[in-house]
This record gives C-alpha cells, sequence and structure tokens, in this order.
C-alpha cells in the first residue's frame, strides 16, 4: 500500500509539471500578450516598466524557467488583468460560493437523481420508467446556459419567487441566504440528475440479472429486501467510484450559473482570464483543477478496495 | 408408498420472446414423496431448470407458467399463493440450490451473513441467534474453522466450500423439501462425490425430500430412489433408479445411457454420443421430439406423440415402440418376461 | 397371430434425416439490431423527428421562401405571423430561416468533428492496440496528457491562435475528442485478442482478413455507432456553447449558439428570439440521445433474444 502510495505519488508530481508546461507554452503559442491593448494607450516608458514588471520582456524560456521555480515555490505570480491580486488571492475570495453552489448541485442532483434511477429499474417497462427516462434524457438535452436563463426570467423576473440575482455574503456564506441559491442551484442539479438516475438505473439492472439475485428471492426475501439488502449494494459499486470526480468538477465552479446569476466565484473567472492570456491565473487554475483530478484518481482506487470486497484480497476478480 | 409431498400436474412453462412462444415445459406431471430423492434427468435446453424454477415460483418475465398446471407441496397450491405466503414457502418450506455456487452468492456480503440472513427474514432467530447459527450450520456442512469463514467473502472460498455454504443456506429453516438444480455440475469430479454424499448425510439428518435436478446420470445413480428422464420439455420415462439404469424402456434412455463413461466395460471403445440436436421448441414436432435422432425412428413417430406405456412398479415410457402394432426390434428395451405381440 | 403391418410401424431410423437442421432462419448482428431498433417507438419516433429536422435545416429557408440575411429595418423584433413563422429579430432578419441555416451549420460542425474523431480514433487506437508493448504506454500516456489538460483552456487557446472560423472552430473541437475512442477501440481490440473466440477462429486457420472483418469490425462498431450518437449532440453543445461565448463563431457567421446568444441579449423584451433557437437546440439534442439510447439497448447482445 505504501509502495503505491509513493508511486501515485510521483506519478502526479510528473502529471502536474507536464500540464503546467503544457499550459505555459499553450499560452505563449496565443499571438500577443496580455499587456498588448493596454500597452499602446501608455506612454512607452510607462509600458517598458510594465512589461519589465511581468518579467514580458523576457525571452520564452527565461519565463518559463522563472514560472516554473515561482511555481515549485507556491507563487503562480500577480495577475495582469487584476493588479494585485495572485492566485492564492483569488481563490480565497471565490473558492467558498463556488464550493458552495457545487456541493449543493451535487446534494440535491445526485440525491434525486439516484432516487429516480431506483424507480426506473424497478419499474422496467412500465410508463414510469418511460417517463423517468425521457425526463433525464431531456435534461441532458437542456444547455444550463438556456436553463438559468429561462428559470431567472420567468421564475425570478415574472414571478418573483427568489432574486434575480446575487449571493449569501458574509455570515451566510455557508449557511443562510438559502433563497438566492435555490435556482442555480436547480439550474446547475439536472445535469446530474440525469446522468446519476441514468448510472443506476443501467448498475441496477446488470445486478438484477445476476444469479444470487435469483437466490436471495428464493430464500424467501421480498422485492424491497432485494433492493435494499443485495442489488443496492452491489449497484452502487460503479456510483462511488463516479461521484469523486463530479464532486472534484462541481467544486472548481460553474462559468454559465456563476455568469447569469452574478455569483462572485471561482468559475468565471477562468474563461476570462484564458481569454486574456492571464498566465499567473490560468496556470494556477490548471495546477488546481490537475492536483484535484489527480487526488480524485486517488481517492477513487482506494474506495474501490472499500466497497468492493473482491479487491481487498488478491486482484479484482 | 409414502406420503406425498410435492405434486406436479400438467406443468407447462412457455416464454414470450420476439421470435415467439419457446414451450420450454410441455405439459408434465411427477411426484414427490416425504423424505425421499427423484431426480429430473436430461440434456441441457429440456426444461429441467424450468421446472426447477416453477416449483419455487421463480419463473421470471417473459416466461410464465401456463393455465392449467398445478403444482402443490402438502396440498397447498403453489400456483396461487399470495406474494406474502410465497415469500413464507421459498426459503422455509421449500429450498433451492442453484448450479454455480460463485454467482450465487453475494459477492459483498459476508457468507456468514448472508445464511443468518434466511433465518432472520423467516422470523426463525433474533441477528445474534442467527449468526451462531449459521457458523453451526457452516460446521455442519464440513467446513473446517467455520467462525472466521463466516466473516470471509464468497471470493474467499474455494468451489467445494461456496457449494457447502449454499447447502448450509437452503438447508438453514429446515425445508420440507430442497430443490438441487445441477449442484454438482460446476465442480471437480472429487469435490462432486463429496458434495452429493454431504446431500445424503443432510437428508437423513433432517428428513428433506430432494429433487434433484441433473445432466449427469453418474450423480443420480448414486442417491436417487426414482428418476424421471426429461427430454425436450417432457417426461420421456420415469421409474425406479433400477428401472431406469437396468431396463430402459425408452430409446432416448437408452443412449443417454450409453454415453455415461463407464469403466466396467472390457471393450474400451469409443464413448457413444447422441447425434444432432433437440428440437427447437418453438415450433415442437407434433410426434415424439427424439424422432430425428432416435434409431428405431417409424413413421408414426413423426406424425403423433406416443402414449405412455405402464410397464409396473411406477415406471412408465413414452414410445411408439410399446405398442402393439410396432415390430420387435433388436434392443435392449424389452423386458424377457414382459408378453410380446 | 401375424397381423397385417401397419406402414406406420416400420423402423425406417434416422439416418437420413437432417439432424442438425436449424429450424429458425439465421439472423445477422446487424438485422437483429435494426429489428429491436424498429420494435423501439422512442427511438423510432426520435429518428423520424430527426429527419424531419435535418429536412428542415437543408429546405427550410426555401420552404418559408425567406432569407436569413435580408435585414428589413420596419419589421425588427416582429412576433410570429403568417410571414415570418419564427417573428424576425432585433435587425428585421426572419428567424425561422436563420433557425434553419443555424440548424444546419451546427449540424454540419457536429457530423464532420464526428467523423474526424472516428477516424482518428480508430487509426489511433488500432495502432495502439496492434503494436502494443512500448508504443502502447507512449501512445496511452499522449493521451493521459491530453485529457488532463483542461478541456475548454485547449479549446479556447486553439480559437485564439486560428482565429473565429468555421475550420479553426473544427480543429478546435477535434483537437481531443477523438482520446476517448481511440481509448475505447484499443480496448475493445485488446479484449478481442485475448478473447477465447477469436482465438478458436485462429485455431480454426481463419486468415488474419476474416479474423478482422468477421470478429473485430462488428464488434468494433458498435461502440463506433454509440460513439458517434452520443459524440453529436455533444458537438452541437459545444459549438453553441463556444459560439454563445464569443469564443465559436461570431456574426455574420450563424450557428445555433451565434443565434442562441442574439437571442440572449433580446430576451428581457423579445424572449421568444431566445426560446425558438433553444428549442430547436434542445429538439435535436434530444433525439440524438434518445436515437442514442435506443441504439445502445438495440446493440447490446446481452439483450438479444
Amino acid at each position: 500500500m505504501l509502495k503505491y502510495t509513493v508511486r501515485r505519488f510521483f506519478e502526479m508530481l510528473l502529471t502536474l509539471f507536464i500540464i503546467a508546461t503544457a499550459t505555459f507554452f499553450l499560452l505563449e503559442a496565443v499571438p500577443g500578450d496580455p499587456l498588448t491593448t493596454r500597452a499602446e494607450r501608455l506612454p512607452e516608458s510607462v509600458a517598458e516598466n510594465l512589461y519589465h514588471k511581468y518579467g514580458l520582456d523576457k525571452s520564452t524560456m527565461e519565463r518559463y524557467v522563472i514560472t516554473m521555480k515561482g511555481m515549485l515555490k507556491g507563487d503562480f505570480g500577480e495577475s495582469v488583468v487584476m493588479p494585485g491580486y495572485d492566485i492564492q488571492q483569488l481563490l480565497k475570495e471565490t473558492l467558498a460560493p463556488s464550493a458552495r453552489l457545487g456541493l449543493q448541485c451535487i446534494i440535491v442532483g445526485v440525491g434525486l437523481g439516484l432516487i429516480l434511477g431506483i424507480l426506473a429499474a424497478m419499474f422496467k417497462g412500465t410508463w414510469a420508467d418511460y417517463l423517468i427516462v425521457f425526463f433525464s434524457v431531456l435534461m441532458i438535452s437542456v444547455p444550463t446556459l438556456i436553463f438559468g436563463l429561462l428559470l431567472q426570467k420567468y421564475v425570478a423576473g415574472e414571478l418573483g419567487l427568489f432574486p434575480i440575482v446575487g449571493w449569501p455574503k458574509g455570515d451566510d456564506l455557508w449557511f443562510g441566504g438559502w433563497e438566492y441559491t435555490v435556482l442555480p442551484t436547480l439550474s446547475g442539479c439536472f445535469s446530474y440528475v440525469a446522468t446519476y438516475s441514468r448510472l443506476l438505473k443501467t448498475s441496477m439492472l446488470d445486478v438484477i440479472n445476476q444469479d444470487y439475485v435469483l437466490a436471495a428471492r428464493a430464500k424467501g426475501l421480498s422485492e424491497p429486501q432485494i433492493v435494499r439488502r443485495h442489488i443496492l449494494r452491489n449497484a452502487f459499486i460503479p456510483i462511488i467510484t463516479v461521484l469523486p470526480m463530479s464532486v472534484a468538477f462541481a467544486l472548481t465552479g460553474s462559468f454559465f450559473i456563476e455568469k447569469i446569476y452574478s455569483i462572485p466565484g471561482f468559475g468565471r473567472y477562468f474563461i476570462d482570464s484564458i481569454q486574456a492570456q492571464d498566465l499567473s491565473i490560468v496556470l494556477g487554475q490548471t495546477v488546481l483543477m490537475a492536483i484535484l483530478y489527480v487526488a480524485v484518481v486517488f481517492v477513487v482506487d482506494i474506495l474501490y478496495t472499500v466497497v468492493d470486497p473482491r479487491i481487498r484480497v488478491g486482484g479484482r476478480t | 408408498m409414502g406420503e406425498t409431498l410435492l405434486q406436479v400436474k400438467d406443468l407447462r412453462v412457455s416464454y414470450y420472446t420476439y421470435a415467439g412462444e419457446v414451450q420450454s415445459v410441455r405439459g408434465i406431471s411427477f411426484d414427490v414423496e416425504k423424505g425421499e430423492t427423484v431426480a429430473i434427468v436430461g440434456e441441457s435446453g429440456c426444461g429441467k431448470s424450468v421446472t426447477a424454477k416453477s416449483i419455487m415460483r421463480l419463473i421470471a418475465d417473459p416466461g410464465k407458467i401456463k393455465e392449467g398446471s398445478s403444482i402443490t407441496l402438502d396440498g397447498r397450491d403453489i400456483l396461487a399463493m399470495s406474494g406474502r405466503e410465497l415469500r413464507s414457502y421459498r426459503g422455509a418450506e421449500c429450498a433451492m440450490i442453484f448450479q454455480d455456487a460463485l454467482t450465487s452468492l453475494d459477492p459483498t456480503m459476508k457468507v456468514g451473513k448472508q445464511i443468518a440472513e434466511v433465518l432472520t427474514i423467516h422470523g426463525m432467530a433474533t441477528k445474534r441467534e442467527a449468526a451462531a447459527k449459521a457458523v453451526e450450520l457452516l460446521r455442519q456442512v464440513g467446513i473446517p474453522n467455520p467462525e472466521r469463514r463466516a466473516q470471509e467473502y464468497p471470493h474467499q472460498f474455494s468451489g467445494g466450500m461456496r457449494q457447502r455454504a449454499m447447502i448450509a443456506t437452503a438447508l438453514a429453516c429446515g425445508p420440507k423439501l430442497l430443490i438441487a438444480d445441477e449442484p454438482t455440475t460446476a465442480l471437480d469430479v472429487t469435490i462432486q462425490a463429496q458434495i452429493i454424499d454431504l446431500m445424503k448425510q443432510m437428508q437423513k439428518e433432517l428428513n428433506a425430500a430432494i429433487l434433484l435436478i441433473t445432466h449427469d446420470l453418474g450423480v443420480v445413480a448414486d442417491i436417487a430412489r426414482r428418476i424421471c428422464v426429461m427430454y425436450s420439455g417432457k417426461i420421456v420415462e420415469r421409474g425406479s433408479a433400477d428401472d431406469i439404469f437396468y431396463r430402459p424402456r425408452h430409446p432416448y434412455t437408452l443412449a443417454l445411457l450409453s454415453a455415461v463413461p463407464r469403466l466396467d466395460l472390457e471393450n474400451k471403445e469409443h464413448l457413444a454420443s447422441i447425434e444432432g440436436t433437440p428440437p427447437d421448441l418453438l415450433k415442437p414436432p407434433a410426434g415424439c421430439p427424439f424422432c430425428t435422432r432416435c434409431k428405431y425412428c417409424m413413421p408414426i413417430c413423426q406424425e403423433e406423440m406416443p402414449e405412455s406405456t405402464d410397464f409396473g412398479g411406477g415406471h412408465q415410457a413414452s414410445c411408439w415402440l410399446h405398442d402393439p402394432r410396432a415390430p420387435r426390434v433388436d434392443a435392449p428395451l424389452y423386458d424377457e418376461k414382459e408378453g410380446r405381440v | 397371430m401375424e397381423k397385417a403391418i401397419d406402414p406406420r410401424f416400420v423402423v425406417k431410423g434416422c439416418e437420413n434425416t437432417d439432424k442438425e437442421a436449424i429450424v429458425r432462419p439465421t439472423i445477422t448482428y446487424a438485422q437483429d439490431a435494426w429489428r429491436r431498433l424498429r420494435k423501439n417507438p422512442v427511438a423510432m419516433v426520435s429518428l423520424a423527428v430527426l429527419v424531419l429536422l435535418i429536412i428542415l435545416a437543408v429546405f427550410g429557408p426555401t420552404i418559408c421562401g425567406q432569407d436569413y440575411t435580408y435585414m428589413e429595418p420596419a419589421l425588427k423584433n416582429q412576433p410570429p405571423s403568417a410571414e415570418h413563422w419564427f417573428g424576425t429579430d432585433l435587425l428585421g432578419r426572419d428567424l425561422f430561416a436563420r433557425v434553419c441555416v443555424g440548424a444546419r451549420v451546427s449540424l454540419l460542425i457536429a457530423l464532420v468533428c464526428t467523423c474526424v474523431q472516428v477516424i482518428i480514433g480508430c487509426i489511433y487506437g488500432g495502432i495502439m492496440a496492434y503494436f502494443g508493448g512500448w508504443v502502447d504506454s507512449i501512445m496511452m500516456r499522449i493521451i493521459e496528457v491530453m485529457m488532463s489538460l483542461p478541456y475548454l483552456l485547449v479549446v479556447i487557446l486553439v480559437m485564439l491562435v486560428l482565429g473565429n472560423s468555421v475550420p479553426s472552430l473544427l480543429v478546435a473541437l477535434c483537437v481531443t475528442s477523438w482520446c476517448n475512442t481511440a481509448r475505447a477501440v484499443r480496448g475493445v481490440i485488446l479484449q478481442l485478442k485475448s478473447s477465447e473466440y477469436v482465438m478458436a477462429a485462429q485455431t480454426l486457420g481463419a486468415s488474419p482478413w476474416r479474423i478482422i472483418i468477421r470478429h473485430l469490425l462488428p464488434n468494433t462498431m458498435g461502440i463506433l455507432i454509440l460513439n458517434t450518437a452520443t459524440s453529436i449532440p455533444n458537438y452541437i453543445f459545444q459549438e453553441s456553447t463556444l459560439s454563445f461565448l464569443g469564443i465559436g463563431l461570431q456574426p455574420p457567421d450563424t450557428s445555433l449558439g451565434v443565434i442562441i446568444s442574439l437571442g440572449q441579449d433580446a430576451m428581457q423584451f423579445y424572449p421568444l428570439q431566445l426560446i425558438f433557437p433553444a428549442a430547436i437546440l434542445v429538439l435535436i439534442v434530444l433525439s440524438f440521445n434518445l436515437l442514442g439510447d435506443g441504439l445502445r439497448d438495440a446493440l447490446d447482445p446481452k439483450l438479444r433474444k
């Protein structure tokens, strides 16, 4: 186990290094630099100073080495677009709203999805099943963006049930100000509902055809008992290994929802800073996502051995 | 004659698939007395597993037990049972052992818990008592170190031990009838004998009746008192073990017997096999289902299903060769005493 | 006491009967899949809707007789009418014609990307599985790196480098998408290579070509068809997302994403300008997804009866 963890750790470092390098050179490949438009309007000496401040007057390779060295110390550099900000500062201010939104979406979406998945599998072939399948396919066929816009216009705007924009601050940052979070959560949760209901249904149908379910029926268990004691236990194995990935993605925020509802989250900076070629922010975000991703893969591997006893001893069967 | 425990009358089971109605079981009748062992023998696809599942009411869509069939256990109509009655019947009065013990045990649940489960759901024990009883059952079926083994998962068991655990589960509630569907097929030959011995021993202790479903005549010889030979959804011959082994009356039984490897025969010739395949049950033949593979096939065999002929002592066979109009062929299908025209 | 011998009771044996005769007609995998797909009402309805939408996308502007670029300043933001079926946009252009053309562009982009993805994925995955060993591990590493880069980062940067145009959008969408196809193809081929029935075919002396045509192709086909069915709606989604962000296509180019983006600007007062293109987008994606679900069921050999 220790050997495995150590190997994993070094693999992760290598992956991070490759990702950071790739991100750096991809950004370099874009014509122009983040100061081009600003520099045009400034006197030459000021512009030169500015270039010097961000190290943009040096050659690409030099800057690559400087960036990499900085990264080792956890210093990603100052944002070009938002002076005075570096990635740590930005994270401190924006991660909490994004994380709360993501977690709420996951809890509501996955919860609802799992219930619908169980129902669809248990009533397979009936109208309830068809309805759930249609509903969940519809959910993933409507872009989050459109959901968000329509909910905002009709539920918040015309009906006035919830605030149109905004997000709880201060003491309410994590718990409270629920009325602000209802619509964003609703817009964001649908894709999880669809994904998880389909996943659980497929997985349950796989398990239902197994011999041990027939054996359980022959033992005299009632259908609800069979579902609870045997089918769900086995059908949840694939779910538990996918869930961490969803959580990781959700934590980093959603661009559209944050944009539509003016949520001071992390997601909306991602696209903006790529477009602005703001290297330090992009690099920081990419590395953060990569760390989350690698960590999740690691967690999933460990979860597998916990959930599926066949893996605990010997290899997978 | 003992008291009848299980009575199956005119059982018909069909599977309704895209291609049409597949008549898996086409009207079979037999009964099992208390404490005796009856075997149903036949090759794969002849409907023997479907028969076993019908008795447990485990036929799932698209299969259906057809109207007019009747299955009674101790005089109670199983086909008319409600969901609740059925649950207290399954596992407690009538238990089943499946062919593949690995896939029939839940891989995520400890073996001890799986055995205890059947006791708790039938209200025969509290959780703690059931756990203790499970260990005791494991010991009874000959699993060494049962305390530790009860805490293990099925994949940690060997094939024979899994089948022993299955038997322990099946016998936990002391059922009147044990249905064993190919209990030894997935096992090594040496383990097969052990499992059959175990079943015999447990039968003696619990006085349960066993309905053994198998394609292996070698297994049957050891344990069954009476044998039904099934072919293509019908019972073609039935009788005591002696009748079937020493006085077979149906060409199929004869062919089946000659396909069993034997050590006592001098001439080490080719092991006989039955050529061809059973008929398609989507369109069951009007006549005898065996006629396309039968050495003694006559024109009548293709036209009409033969009535069963009684040879006394419960020995019956359905074959036109025993019709008075049929010629006497050169085969060991007749008894010397039998007066032939 | 000889009786007249009944001719029906003469032993004739079974030597001349065809014992191995297969009574049922044989049905190939494809025939079976198609038959099952046809029996699935949801899949057939979505197929019909799709065909209808494609016809509209191709001939829609001709049918309604409106030009999608013609601006009529006097008829800005009109509600739907007999002349303008979906009304007009804020420059007085016929919305129905625009949505049709936009759907055409979006569908074309999705189709081209899917083709590229499948072709590259097959070749790459095939090479990985065929050579194996270190070639396989290096090519696999490349895929892993590509997949660990944030998707949007790559797409946005490609668009920034190549500029806003249909060809650069195609490149941007395809640049990492083939990775999953390649992995799936590799998986199937590897599994088949070690499968017992392919070994059996080899033992029986089947030529490599026969194995490829009889075993590899049919088995990868299923995966590829599913891949296609899920990729097309994905691309339509991504195209509209990017165009909406102003990264994908931009006016005067038209696509569903561009129209939706313009519709969002107008939605406060003329919500129909958002709802019509969005509804068409949802309808296309929904039909593809439902059809894909039906295909998945139809192609699953486990469900074969």
